[in-house]
């Protein structure tokens, strides 16, 4: 059995969001989905997860994660390094950061990666991308209240049309060995099958996906219709 | 000066929109806002201001607290057009004065948006607001229930006593508003509604300690009687409690501070018995007697831009609003329709328009939504048109729906061709809530389909 940890499901499924981890349960029946409540220890600390996933929450409680994440900051870059599959979409990738601004108050995250985020909260964020991945064309929707700021030079996706972590970069996202992490929302193995995909070979399993001819379907239509629109 | 040029413009704009039968267009409130942006703190405002906002149930409890004044001799301006913004806003108080800003109608009713409350009713100031739940709702322009807690929250503590908050006490979330504020809660028993368990929750922990939410009872979504499992938070105790909901005979029973007082209710379903309730509460704070809002409620009947309906052999036909995006709206539809025991079909026209600005639309908000409650045996055909058409069907598919239930089609002019004509009681087209006409002529194609079929049989 492989065993995906969707972390603190309780904070992190204003999007519903954590669709992804039920969609990728629905793929193969050797996925076991462990369901960690933000009181429990997660099973990433004894590095029993093959893959971990943290969604988007609101302001709030993106801070009490960053509490709770803070006393695992060495186990979590021990699993980065070793190659654990992290899957991190919306604002939880803020949590990875070095800090989060919100205006006169500068919120300190985990600082795993070199970059800053700032929150907007009278403007709310709303545009979609199309970018790459190897070989993948890369399909986001970004619905936010913040951007980041750094060089980002672990970046995940090349954006094509779009925005990056910001308006003014090209660079979408964090990626370092098997950690993939986006301000898209999704649910983003939903809306990208072929990274879906990608995931389950990753996790040595066979990358076939629950209801694929449909998924792809679905997938290419909104390409054609997105590269066919954005600007 | 510069508010009586203002008052003025909007005013002869407000002529020139009538002349031209465009009453309800609000241009002339947003032209008094420009010239004069404190517009909606200097205009005189009439004796009674009633502000009703909160996710869902806006439009209904509104109507029927402006009727209900109306009837009982009050002249009342309300923004029923939907325009539930500053323009809106300045629209309807503008209607309650003269040229001189003297006052001549004797309440306003303000249906209003959440989001911009802590800009607009800090202005305005009304005497009450009631706020009838917290779910969620849009992405893009809500964000997430919290967002939309904290606007509300800022809101109250800006007005302070001025204003008496009306709260739902069923609700953990919007009845933890205005701390500081003048509070009067309604609340509901177990009626046994046995609410379907949604798969995502508006509220999902305790917002004092983290603890899990627990629940004596639930009504619907997360509201029901709710209490902490590792603190003392728990649900308020009302002024104004139903103690039982009758839907044979279309009656709810209301505990007014020891007293019980029945009421006529508008349709069969919760969230309407939700709204009468609410409604109940405003009205019976600003002095409406009982008797009189009973005898009043029992003509009232949903408004027509919620539901609709036409019958033809055999088969009722009905347009009914059910909000996309806002996905607490959608799901409760939904398990209406798996719970509302005919046999039907059901048609999805639930693209968001005002999505039209955008290249295409999100989809965030069908992993939300319980597509999964339209898995019912009663719903014989679900049928979805437009851009959205393959999402929607393997969201469908998602749900354990089977394939062959499920009708996904690019134009949505195609689906008249596919809907049951026989074999069934009822078709549902659920349209998102701005789409009322494109809804209608829906409806009205599926049922001239039916009747050429018909007609050709002989």
């Amino acid at each position: 059995m492989k065993k995906v940890e969707l972390l603190f499901p309780e904070f992190c499924n204003i999007y519903g969001e954590s669709y992804s981890v039920e969609y990728l349960k629905k793929c193969n029946s050797e996925i076991e989905v462990v369901y960690t409540n933000h009181k429990d220890v997660p099973i990433f600390v004894s590095g029993e997860a093959d893959m971990v996933y943290l969604g988007c929450s609101s302001e709030d409680k993106q801070e009490k994660i960053i509490d709770i994440l803070k006393k695992y900051k060495e186990e979590i870059q021990r699993e980065i390094e070793k190659g654990t599959i992290f899957l991190v979409t919306g604002n939880a990738l803020e949590i990875f950061g070095k800090y989060i601004e919100d205006d006169d108050k500068q919120i300190e995250a985990i600082g795993i990666f070199d970059f800053y985020s700032k929150r907007y909260m009278r403007n709310r964020h709303n545009s979609q991308y199309v970018g790459k991945f190897k070989d993948m064309i890369m399909l986001g929707q970004k619905s936010q209240y913040s951007m980041a700021y750094g060089d980002f030079d672990d970046y995940f996706i090349d954006i094509e049309i779009g925005i990056g972590m910001n308006k003014e970069t090209k660079r979408e996202g964090i990626r370092k060995n098997n950690f993939y992490g986006t301000y898209s929302l999704g649910p983003y193995m939903i809306l990208n099958p072929h990274f879906t995909k990608y995931l389950l070979c990753l996790m040595g399993l066979e990358p076939k996906l629950a209801f694929e001819d449909e998924i792809i379907k679905a997938y290419d239509y909104r390409l054609k219709e997105l590269r066919a629109t954005l600007k | 000066m510069r508010f009586y040029i203002a008052l003025w413009a909007a005013k002869f704009a407000m002529f020139c929109y009538k002349l031209m039968g465009r009453e309800r267009d609000d241009r002339p409130g947003l032209l008094a806002t420009k010239i004069c942006p404190d517009f909606l703190t200097r205009i005189h405002k009439p004796k009674l201001v009633i502000t009703i906002t909160g996710t869902n149930g806006k439009t209904t409890t509104s109507a029927l607290i402006n009727n209900k004044l109306r009837e009982s001799g009050l002249t009342t301006s309300f923004n029923d057009w939907g325009a539930n913004l500053t323009a809106g806003y300045s629209l309807n108080l503008m209607r309650c004065v003269n040229i001189f800003n003297r006052p001549v109608k004797d309440a306003s009713i303000l249906e209003a948006d959440e989001l911009t409350l802590d800009e607009t009713m800090t202005q305005i100031c009304p005497n009450y607001i009631l706020i009838t739940n917290i779910c969620k709702d849009s992405l893009r322009r809500n964000g997430h229930p919290e967002n939309i807690f904290k606007h509300i929250d800022r809101t109250l503590k800006i007005l302070g006593n001025k204003t008496k908050a009306i709260l739902n006490a069923n609700d953990p979330l919007s009845s933890q508003l205005g701390l500081e504020s003048q509070r009067v809660y309604y609340g509901m028993t177990d009626i046994g509604a046995e609410p379907f368990k949604n798969m995502v929750a508006d509220i999902a922990v305790c917002p004092k300690c983290s603890g899990e939410i627990g629940y004596d009872y639930r009504l619907y979504r997360h509201l029901g009687g709710f209490y902490c499992k590792d603190c003392d938070f728990k649900m308020a105790k009302a002024k104004y409690f139903a103690k039982f909901v009758d839907y044979d005979n279309r009656k709810i029973c209301i505990d007014e501070d020891g007293e019980d007082k029945i009421y006529p209710l508008i349709s069969d379903t919760l969230f309407n018995a939700f709204n009468v309730l609410s409604a109940v509460a405003v009205l019976r704070e600003v002095g409406e007697k009982s008797d009189d809002i009973s005898r009043f409620l029992e003509s009232q009947k949903i408004t027509a831009i919620r539901e609709t309906c036409v019958e033809f052999n055999g088969i009722e036909y009905y347009a009914y609003a059910a909000k996309s995006q806002n996905v607490s709206a959608a799901s409760t539809v939904f398990e209406y329709m798996a719970k509302e025991p005919s046999d039907k079909n059901v048609v999805l026209l639930l693209d968001e328009v005002q999505d039209r600005n955008h290249p295409t639309e999100t989809i965030t908000w069908l992993y939300e939504t319980d597509f999964e409650f339209l898995n019912s045996d009663n719903i014989k055909k679900i049928l979805v048109g437009g851009h959205m058409f393959l999402n929607h069907k393997l969201r469908l598919l998602l749900a354990g729906i089977p394939e062959e239930k499920i009708v996904a089609v690019e134009e949505e002019k195609d689906i008249i061709d596919y809907v049951d004509r026989e074999g069934i009681e009822k078709v549902y087209v659920l349209y998102e809530i701005d789409c009322l006409t494109k809804a209608k002529n829906m409806r009205d194609a599926i049922v001239l389909k039916a009747k050429e079929v018909y007609n050709e049989k002989g």
